[in-house]
């Protein structure tokens, strides 16, 4: 059993307490990604889930990167509701004995995610909202 | 003979055919069936579901009971009384 966890979450997360509680003994490398809002001429952003769909597509494509890459702890947290510029959106932490698995892991997860995991976003500006376009249009 | 399947829509699709609402399909009902009864509840909404030949186009992905149905003949993947199918458009997280 891989340590770690996948959570999707209407609340904020601190990534400094999510890197330190991946800290193990074992663990040579941790590499963590976070998404961030940014200001895009937007006033918000409102993030909206199949929330069933979308945990069990976020625990599938971890235990995906932890088999492709052979990665020894893995977490994602993915926020959904309204956000505003330079909240948090996502976090990945992943930790390996070596740092290349660690970074090869972390960037097959976010891909994977914007690829497949069912989480949409709507702009807000002073002009009205605009929903953003998939990278997998 | 009906049956009723229910639908759950996101984003786009979400705003013009509602959040969770049912249709009746005459059985053997299809995924076909299914988003053409969708698509006739809004002036606009065939066009967002299907392409000018009139099959669903490409980028609606379409999930029976969260299982996600691909393939050149999804549409013909059938679908059963208390069914739920999700619709929606490619996907924008991360």
């Amino acid at each position: 059993m891989i340590p770690g966890k996948v959570r999707i979450t209407r609340d904020d997360f601190d990534p400094g307490q999510i890197l330190q509680e991946a800290r193990s003994g074992t663990l040579g490398a941790l590499v963590s990604f976070v998404g961030v809002v940014r200001d895009d001429g937007i006033e918000r952003m409102d993030l909206e889930a199949y929330e069933e769909v979308a945990e069990v597509e976020l625990a599938r494509i971890r235990e995906q990167a932890i088999s492709r890459f052979g990665v020894s702890h893995v977490d994602i947290v993915h926020r959904i509701g309204m956000l505003k510029v330079g909240d948090h959106i996502v976090m990945i932490v992943v930790g390996a004995s070596h740092r290349k698995a660690a970074f090869e892991g972390c960037e097959y997860i976010i891909d994977r995610i914007k690829e497949s995991v069912p989480i949409w976003k709507k702009e807000y500006t002073a002009e009205g909202s605009r929903w953003v376009a998939g990278e997998h249009e | 003979m009906m049956i009723s399947v229910r639908v759950r829509a996101f984003a786009r699709f979400r705003e013009l055919f509602g959040e969770r609402f049912e249709v009746a399909v005459p059985e053997p009902a299809t995924i076909r069936d299914v988003v053409m009864a969708v698509g006739q509840s809004n002036a606009n909404g065939m066009g967002e579901l299907l392409d000018s030949g009139g099959r669903v186009k490409s980028s609606v992905i379409i999930l029976v009971n969260r299982e996600r149905v691909t393939g050149t003949h999804r549409e013909d993947h059938p679908v059963a009384d208390g069914d739920e199918v999700a619709i929606y458009p490619p996907v924008a997280g991360g």
